[in-house]
This record gives C-alpha cells, structure tokens and sequence, in this order.
C-alpha cells in the first residue's frame, strides 16, 4: 500500500500540499491564458485532481527503479518518459474540460491555447518533484526495516546466548558426580539438556505462555540446585491466573540467574530465592527476592542481565512494561510488571 | 621425595570432589584442607601453610585474585574456573597454571607437573596485582583494596579510600583516618585504579580526586593538597599539572 495511504494524518498532510499546487496551476492558467476566475477554477479543477492522482504513481516505478542499482541514463529517461505522459494526460483533460464548458466560456478554448506550452511544463516539473519525494519516502522505508531487522538479529543473539559459566559449571558438576553417583550425573545431564533444548526452542518464538516460562525457569533451577546443593533453596508462590499471559520468551530466566550469580553465590551458607507471580486486573506482576552480601567481590563479566532484560520490555511494551529494583536489608528485589494479554 | 602439601578452595562441592579425586592418585601430594570461600582460604594458607593451592576465581567474600594478593608469591597457585575470557588472558600472558572445569585427568596431572617444579625451583606466583590488572575487563578498575595485617583482613572500597602515601616498599593506605600498611609500590597501586579519580600528585603521594577539598600554595614551586577532613598532602610542579588537566576535563 502507498505510504501516503497508511496514516491518517499522512494523507491529510499530502492533500493539504495540493491545495495550494492547485491554487498555483489555476493562478497560472489565468495569468497566461487571460481567463478570468471561475473560468480558471472550471478548468483547472479536473485536471489538478487528475495529477493528484497521477503524481502518487512514482511510488511504484521508483521502486521498480531503485536509485543506486539503475544506470542513471535509464532513471532520467524512464522518469522524464513518464512524466511527458503525465503532462500531456493532464494537459488533455484541461482541454477537455475547456471544450465541455465552452457553451458557458465563449472562447475559453482559444485563450486556454496560449497556456498549453506553460501548463505542461508546470506539470512536469510537479511530477518530477513527486519522483524525488518518492525516492526519500522510500530511504525512509528502508531504513526502518533496517531497524526492525537489525533489532531482531540483536534479540535472536540474546536468546540463543546461554551464559558460558552456568554451562561449563555444570558440565563440571557432572564430571564430579561420574564418579561418585553415576544416576545423579544422569540426572543432571537430562535437566541440563532439558534447559538447553527449551531454551532454544522458546527462543525462535516471540511471545510464550508465562506457564512455559516458569517451566523453563524451573528446570533452570533444578541444574543449579545439583550444583549449588543445600546453598541454594527456592520458594515459589505463583498465582495461576498468571499462566496463560503472553509474554516475550525468557524475560524471567535472566533475573533468575542473576539472583544466584550475585546473591546466593556470594553468600558463604547460601540462601533461599522467593519467587512471586501475581495477576492483577490486567497487570502481571513478578517478583524475585534474594539475599546478598553487600561486601561481596565484584562480579566479574560474564553473561547478560538486567540492561538485555529492559532494552525487550521497552522494545514490546514501550512504558507499559516496567522492571524494577529495590535493595534493603542486605535483600535484593526486582520486581517485573507487564500487561497481561 | 617431599611431600607437597595442597589446599583446596572451592565455593562448590562438586567442584572440590573431582578435585580431590584426581589428587588421591598422586603419591606425593596431601590435601592439607579444603576451603569454601575466600576468608577462610586466606586463613587456612597461613596457618596450614600448604605448598600448592587450588584457587577457585569466583568464590563468596574474596576472589582468587584477592586471595593470592593476601597470602603473597610463595605458594604455587593453580587457578581453576569454569570461563572467563579476561581471566584466561592474564593467565596465559603471565604464564600461571589454570585448569578450565570440566578438565580431564591428562590435562589436570600437566598442570600439577608444572606445579612440582616451580616449587622445586622455588620459582614465585606471579603477583596478584599484575595478574588482576591483566584479568580487568576494559574499563574496569579496581573496587576495592585487601590488606592483611596477621590473620585479620582489611578490605578498603577504593571510594573510600583519602590518599596513598609511598613508604619504602609499601604503601599506607588512608581511610577514614585509619592508615593501613600494605606491600605494594605506589606505581603498581595507581595503575590498578581508575586514573579519571585517581591522581599521583607527588612521587609519594596518590589522592582521591573526590576527596580533595582545596589547593594552597607551599612554597614556590609546590602546593600543597588540602583534602575534606583536613589532611594536607604535597603537591609536585607535575603533580599539579596533572591534577590541573583532570580539573579542567570534568
């Protein structure tokens, strides 16, 4: 569909341009074919609808033509071309429409005359300006798609990464237990494999059941909970209406981990993570509590969190989706809200 | 053949069992004790004295690098951690033993191979300072500065650090009207903290740009630093200079 089209307010803005085009084709025609007012007005009238119709078709053979892969010879030719056409359309309806109001115009038609050459050229020109303001409005098109796409490319990298030092730290954990407790070793490679798998297959979607979330979330936990062993302790308290909300695929696994990264690993005999989901009207709020230690060595970089996290919110609820962080008492809290939907 | 006498130290005790599994084939090595987290490795490498250390990077209250900054170059460190691409770099450049989890037995006995023989030629670890410069990610500078002094441990925020006085080999470190002595060269230190906060204004002297309350003249070519609390520090011709530029630039 034609840009101008699209919106409301871009076509208005496209007719309020031609209100005074048309007045200046109309003021033209008076002036050099001497006619008077209503003459040039019941002249001029169909032929300057015409071309506002005609003047929104570059849109289609600039596209055919696009500027930076068509010789410059064949773009100069194929426009002009097509603008002679339009300007001799346009410059025969005005004639027309002379001849139909010639019983009321006496002699209109032989004053028009001397007009004809000054007409068509003005046409031209007014086609050849629409050539070049479809040109812009199609750099404009490009450029964002290219947003789109380039922001998509970012959120697919963020999906398919899973933190390096969870992987290799449970690869780690069942090196360990090979030995010492093959079934649990099993076990942990079944969950691992679990997590990856889901993580990838939620990943390609853009908006998953928070259900399948949490799910995610849960075998996230268990590989942890393997490694961590008693340090780490979980506490969920999830109301259910939240499950069926819709919302973009792991959104909640991150501030998990980061939970652990920088709150129960710091802390020398663990702690317990309390996960809360509550449905509100049509507000899903999500909170994840845990304790740190605030004398705890920085964290080295590694991994993606919060800023990945909020750049998605922004990106598919602008202000609507909020994520939030509050820290007392040696507690950390987040708390996410999105519109349930 | 002595004996070589290892601690392990280790936030995960999983990570701390294939440890101790792969040590139990090695005639000649003991586990004198195993540790889960920094304070209590620090504690238990003075008074076990162990030979050899397995250090873990990430563990709760002090980091590898911590860890070996406070028990000095004297002991044989092996680093051991799951990833971390900074790290491996420093590692590599400074020629210190690491071992990347999960790690196999070959790799893990080569490892231990290298060990026995810098400590049979009494070869030092690389000190703790330079390896944590080399570990920084671009744009990360020190947080924080630990000093032992005995079997208690210092740690100072370096934004609450006032100034760094250079003492022979050491430095005392001004906090909160406490000084701490720690062995380090005033340079090493300076390259270690962010140089946006951190400025040398005297051979001697390194002051916390936030902690500076004014400049008075000294003698003629010198001035003299006057810092909130009061304290006055000695400020060099180039000294100046320097803080004059990093003034001018905020």
């Amino acid at each position: 569909m034609h840009p101008l089209f699209r919106t409301r307010a871009a076509f208005l803005l496209y007719l309020a341009v031609w209100v005074p085009l048309g007045a200046m084709f109309g003021f033209m025609l008076s002036l050099s074919g001497g006619l008077t007012l209503p003459e040039s007005t019941a002249v001029a009238l169909p032929a300057v609808i015409v071309l506002f119709v005609l003047a929104l078709t570059p849109w289609y053979t600039c596209k055919a033509l696009p500027l930076r892969s068509t010789p410059p010879a064949r773009l100069l030719a194929t426009h002009l071309i097509t603008a002679m056409c339009v300007s001799t359309v346009v410059v025969l309806v005005t004639k027309i429409s002379a001849a139909m109001f010639s019983l009321w115009l006496p002699n209109c038609q032989t004053r028009l005359h001397s007009a004809i050459p000054l007409a068509a050229f003005m046409v031209l020109l007014i086609y050849m300006l629409s050539v070049a303001l479809h040109y812009t409005l199609l750099a404009v098109e490009s450029s964002k798609h290219a947003e789109v796409l380039s922001r998509e490319a970012e959120l697919k990298a963020l999906k398919a990464q899973v933190n390096p030092h969870f992987l290799f730290n449970s690869l780690n954990s069942i090196s360990a237990l090979t030995t010492s407790d093959p079934a649990a070793a099993r076990e942990m490679c079944i969950r691992l494999s679990d997590f990856l798998r889901n993580s990838l297959r939620l990943g390609e979607r853009t908006s998953i059941p928070f259900s399948e979330e949490l799910a995610l979330t849960k075998t996230y936990l268990e590989v942890e909970q393997i490694r961590f062993g008693k340090k780490l302790r979980v506490r969920h308290d999830l109301d259910p209406a939240c499950d069926d909300c819709e919302v973009p695929p792991l959104l909640v696994q991150p501030l998990i981990e980061n939970a652990i990264k920088h709150g129960v690993a710091t802390l020398v005999d663990g702690g317990e993570i309390a996960i809360r989901g509550r449905r509100v009207q049509n507000v899903v709020c999500f909170v994840i509590e845990n304790p740190f230690d605030p004398d705890a060595p920085a964290a080295r970089k590694n991994g993606f969190g919060l800023i990945s996290v909020r750049s998605r919110l922004q990106a598919r609820y602008g202000n609507a989706g909020r994520l939030e962080t509050e820290v007392d008492n040696n507690r950390y809290r987040v708390v996410l809200t999105v519109p349930a939907k | 053949m002595q004996t070589i006498r290892a601690l392990i130290v280790d936030d995960e005790d999983l990570a701390r069992q294939i440890l101790r599994e792969y040590l139990a084939q090695e005639r000649d090595i003991e586990i004198v004790g195993e540790c889960t987290n920094g304070f209590d490795a620090v504690k238990a490498a003075i008074e076990l004295k162990p030979h050899l250390l397995f250090l873990d990077v990430q563990m709760p209250k002090l980091d590898g690098f911590e860890v070996l900054d406070l028990i000095g170059s004297e002991i044989a460190v092996v680093f051991v951690t799951a990833y971390d691409q900074y790290a491996m770099k420093a590692f590599d450049a400074a020629a210190v033993d690491y071992l990347l989890k999960p790690f196999e037995l070959s790799r893990f006995r080569a490892a231990l191979d290298r060990a026995r023989r810098r400590l049979q030629e009494n070869a030092r670890t690389p000190s703790a300072d330079e390896l944590r410069r080399a570990a920084a990610a671009p744009g990360q500078f020190l947080q924080r500065i630990v000093v032992r002094d005995n079997a208690r441990v210092h740690i100072i925020p370096v934004d609450q650090l006032d100034y760094v006085e250079a003492e022979d080999d050491y430095v005392g470190l001004h906090s909160g009207g406490k000084k701490y002595l720690k062995q380090q060269t005033i340079s090493s230190l300076e390259a270690s903290l962010d140089p946006a906060i951190f400025v040398r204004v005297h051979r001697s002297f390194l002051i916390n740009l936030n902690k500076l309350g004014k400049i008075e003249p000294y003698t003629k070519d010198t001035k003299l630093a006057v810092l909130s609390d009061g304290r006055q520090v000695p400020v060099s011709r180039a000294g100046y200079m320097r803080l004059r530029e990093l003034v001018d630039a905020k």
